[in-house]
Parts: C-alpha cells; structure tokens; sequence
C-alpha cells in the first residue's frame, strides 16, 4: 500500500476573520483523480490555496508528499518542484509581452535554463508550432494546452486544477480534459481539480469531493454525484441534469 | 550642423547625453515592469511626492538628492504599506499621499524665497546643469539595477504575469514587490534632478509603451525599452540643444512622437496591436 500523496486533517480556513474552509479532511491517493465541487463561495479555491500555502490556515494539518506544510504556508523547495497550480482564469492582459516558449518556461523551477525541456513540453501537447506567437494571442483551447505544457516542463506527481476547463467552449472543453487524461497517464500524476462540469466529473474522475464550507459527502462520482447528494450540497431546488448514454 | 558637432564637443553637453542616455535606460528597464503592473501612475505620484523631500532638504541646508533618495523610499514603503492595509482603490490612495506632499511642498517653498528661482529646475529638471558625480550615481544606479533584477528575471517577470501563479512557483512576493519598488524609487528620485518632477513618469512610461506595441517576447520588450529610453533621451537632448528648447521637455516630445510613429506603423504592420490596454497586468497598482 503506498502513501497517500496528500492528507488533509481538521482544515480550518479563514479570510478577513470568517471560516471559510472548516474541519475538512481527506486523502489523495498516488494516480488519482479527484474532483473538487460545490455552489460558489463554497470554499474550494481558498480550500485548494491552502493546500499549497498560498493561504495561511489557523487550525487543522496538511502533509504533502509526505511532508509537513507549516501553518504559515513555506514548502520546501524539493516538495514545491513536483507540485503544479493553475489558478482560475490565467490569462495576460491583451498585449502582454510574454512568448509561449518564454511562458512555458517559466515553469522550469530548478537552477539553469530549461533547454530543450520546452520545446518537448511544447510537442506532447500539440502547441510546438505556438512556441514563438504571443500568449495574449492564444484562443481559449490553445491557452489551456500551453498552461499543461507549463505543468509538464518538469516531472510533477501533483497537480491542483482551479476550473481550469472554465470559459472554453465544449468542444474545447472535452478536448483538454482527453488531453488531460492521457497526460495523467503517460506521467503518473496526481490531479485535484475544482470542477462545475459535472458531466466531466463523472466520466473522468475517479473521486469527488463535495464542500460547502465543509466536506458534505464524498466516493465515486456515482456515490457523491447522486441526486439526492447533489440536492444536499447545492439546495432543494436543484436539479441535475444528466446524460443518459444507450448502447 | 557644424553648430551641431561644436555644441557635441561641449563638456557640458556631453555630461547631458550621458545622463540622457542613462536615466532613459534606467526609465525603460523598469518602467517596462511598472506599466504590466499598472505603477505608471505611481511613478508619477512618486516624483510629485518627492518635492516635498527636496524642500526639506533645503530647509535643513543639505544637498537634496542626499534628502530625496531616502524620502523617495519611505515614500514607497508607505504606500505600499497603506495600500495593504486600507481598502481604498490604489489610484485614490496615491492621488490622497501625492496631493498632500505636494501641497505641503508648495507651503514649506513658500517659507523659502530664496528657494524658488529653482522650482522650475525642480519641475522640469535641469540636465544641462549634471555635473560629474550626478553621472557616477546614475552609473552606479544602473549597475545596482543589472545586479538586483536580471538574477530575479524569472520571479519579476512572474508576478508581472500572474502573482498567485508566481507565488505557487516559490516566489517570495512581497520581497520581489519591495525590491522593485524601492529601486523604481530611488530611480525617480534621482531621475528628478535631470528631468524634473513633473517629467518622470514620462521617462517611465512612454518607452515601456513603445516598445509593447512592437514586442511579443519579454526579453525583446524589455531589452528595446531601454533602448528606446537611452537613445530617445539621447535625440532630444541633441533636438534641444539645437533648437534651444528646454532639455527635459524636449526628451519627453521626443519620445512621444516615436510612440506615435510606432503606433501607426504598428497597426499598420500588425492591425489591432493598437494603443496598450489601459487594464495592463493582473496584478493591478498593489505593488
């Protein structure tokens, strides 16, 4: 049995004073995917900051490959390399001078330049020909394939996703998500991803998470993704909509 | 021409090239940060601001860049420190701290008559007037700038783009903040003494913007608005000399009419690069 790569004990969060993560636990096992869901303002952006430090957390404890994340947020350097966040919307302002390669680059967290590290990120994710085309040019799908060459231009075993599918159009949508999946594959990684696809949910991840404010419930997409479930966590009136595949 | 080359020869016009040449460098280089993180205006703010320093250092008897270089950096950790604090937008907030040390600027003067022959080098500088060791500390500001950001290139460059992707990459941003913010400081304070208060943040701005009409990779961006800065400063200076027009604003002239020589043959060379969106980084005035 191999260690979890993430634990999660009495997570307590707060912002301006107010709880907004409270007594949340849980685990990420080596390989999985795990959604993380719920109604807006449920706490899943501040819950996944602070798994990584970007926001302080007053009670609760957090191991991240096997090591400690101290309250105040600082992770060791060699913890911090092997782990890749994609807050919402990462999008440069129009005319921001930043090239694809330059960008992509940027996620090169060892001493030295990354060499021939980008252009290899760049070719796994079909995005070579983008290498010298400005970032703040990019459609919404060609970004979201440069963000993951951003995330592969190293080895990493985490990868913590904030609605990174949000804003595409379907299509797009399920085009990275497939990317997303076969990258997952080929490199071992470990994904928590913040989600209101649901469908996606349900069809690529293998947990899910439900939070509002605390954890409500969580299992396999079929367990935690059920009507009643989802009614739980998002209100009485809510009503799943759900595509029904015949063979 | 021949009154062009023997006005070259003269010390005093060579002592202001050279401090063209290096406060136009110094401009590029960091205004080519401040504009992605919309501190244009705080530059501006920084160099009304730091009249009041000048003052003071009058009054107390002493050489005011000795005064303004210090004022200048409290001025930054003050703002920086309200602008984290207080929950007023940022614009306001340096448009409330400038007025006021503005204002008290003008009453201390007002104290002072035998000072205010110089408020106008005060408010468009006085580049003619450089002397040597005004030009050994632009050099030495220069070398400190190379020193301290091309190691931090990666780390500045993103918490331009994204500061929660920079801090989730280990970038320590409120030390990459203050560090940029106390050098873009001290350069508008001793920047003022060649281009005046109310020059600056043209100084700045403007080549920062040229250059991000024409550039899609940073390194060439920031690389041509230095070069932009040094050599339009150089041009205007020269233009100035030639046509006997006062030296900062003449620069400033200068460098706008490349920008807008840009501007046109940019939309025309690439249509819709257009005018720098004013929202320019994600990180908005906080630095």
């Amino acid at each position: 049995m191999t260690q979890p790569l993430v634990v999660v004990e009495h997570l307590r969060v707060e912002r301006d004073g107010l709880p907004v993560v409270e007594d949340v636990g849980f685990q990420l096992d080596d390989g999985t995917d795990t959604a993380l869901v719920g109604p807006n303002g449920a706490g899943k952006s501040s819950l996944v900051r602070a798994l990584i430090g970007l926001l302080p957390h007053q009670a609760g404890q957090v191991w991240l490959l096997g090591e400690p994340l101290a309250a105040g947020g600082r992770l060791p350097p060699a913890v911090r390399r092997q782990i890749a966040y994609l807050p919402q919307a990462v999008a440069p302002a129009p005319n921001f001078p930043l090239a694809v390669s330059e960008f992509v680059a940027l996620g090169w967290d060892p001493p030295g330049r990354p060499g021939a590290a980008v252009a290899r990120a760049l070719e796994r994710v079909d995005a070579g020909p983008l290498a010298d085309r400005s970032l703040a040019e990019l459609s919404g799908g060609e970004r979201q394939r440069v963000l993951l060459a951003f995330c592969l231009v190293q080895p990493r075993r985490l990868l913590l996703l904030d609605e990174a599918s949000s804003g595409l159009d379907p299509r797009a949508g399920e085009q990275f998500h497939a990317l997303l999946q076969q990258l997952r594959q080929a490199e071992g990684w470990t994904i928590l991803q913040v989600s209101h696809d649901l469908e996606m949910v349900r069809r690529s991840c293998d947990r899910v998470l439900c939070l509002n404010r605390r954890l409500r419930c969580s299992g396999t997409p079929a367990e935690a993704l059920a009507p009643a479930r989802l009614q739980d966590l998002y209100g009485p009136g809510f009503v799943p909509y759900h595509h029904h595949h015949h063979p | 021409m021949p009154d062009l080359i023997a006005l070259v020869g003269q010390p005093f016009i060579v002592r202001a090239l050279l401090a063209a040449a290096l406060t136009g460098v110094l401009g590029g280089l960091l205004g080519s940060h401040a504009v992605l993180r919309q501190l244009a205006f705080f530059g501006d703010a920084l160099g009304h601001s730091a009249l009041l320093g000048v003052t003071v250092g009058m009054l107390l008897g002493l050489q005011p860049t000795l005064v303004v270089i210090p004022f200048a950096v409290l001025f930054a950790l003050l703002v920086q420190t309200l602008l984290q604090h207080s929950r007023l937008p940022a614009d306001a907030l340096l448009s409330l701290v400038y007025s006021s040390s503005l204002a008290a600027a003008v009453v201390l003067l007002s104290l002072l008559p035998a000072a205010r022959p110089r408020l106008t080098a005060l408010l468009f500088g006085d580049i003619l007037g450089v002397s040597w060791p005004d030009l050994g500390l632009l050099a030495l500001l220069l070398l400190l700038t190379l020193v301290l950001l091309l190691p931090r290139s990666r780390a500045q460059i993103l918490l331009s783009f994204d500061p929660l992707l920079a801090r989730s990459r280990g970038v320590a941003e409120g030390v990459e903040r203050l560090v940029f913010l106390v050098l873009l400081a001290v350069v508008v304070a001793v920047g003022i003494r060649t281009v005046g208060v109310l020059l600056i943040s043209g100084f700045v701005v403007i080549p920062a913007c040229t250059a991000r009409l024409l550039c899609r990779r940073f390194s060439r961006y920031q690389l041509l608005a230095a070069l932009l800065g040094g050599v339009g400063s150089v041009l205007g200076v020269l233009a100035s000399a030639l046509f006997n027009l006062p030296a900062g604003p003449t620069v400033v002239v200068v460098q706008m009419l490349v920008f807008l020589l840009t501007l046109a043959l940019a939309n025309r060379i690439r249509p819709g690069r257009g005018v720098p969106a004013a929202s320019g980084g994600s990180d908005g005035p906080g630095d």
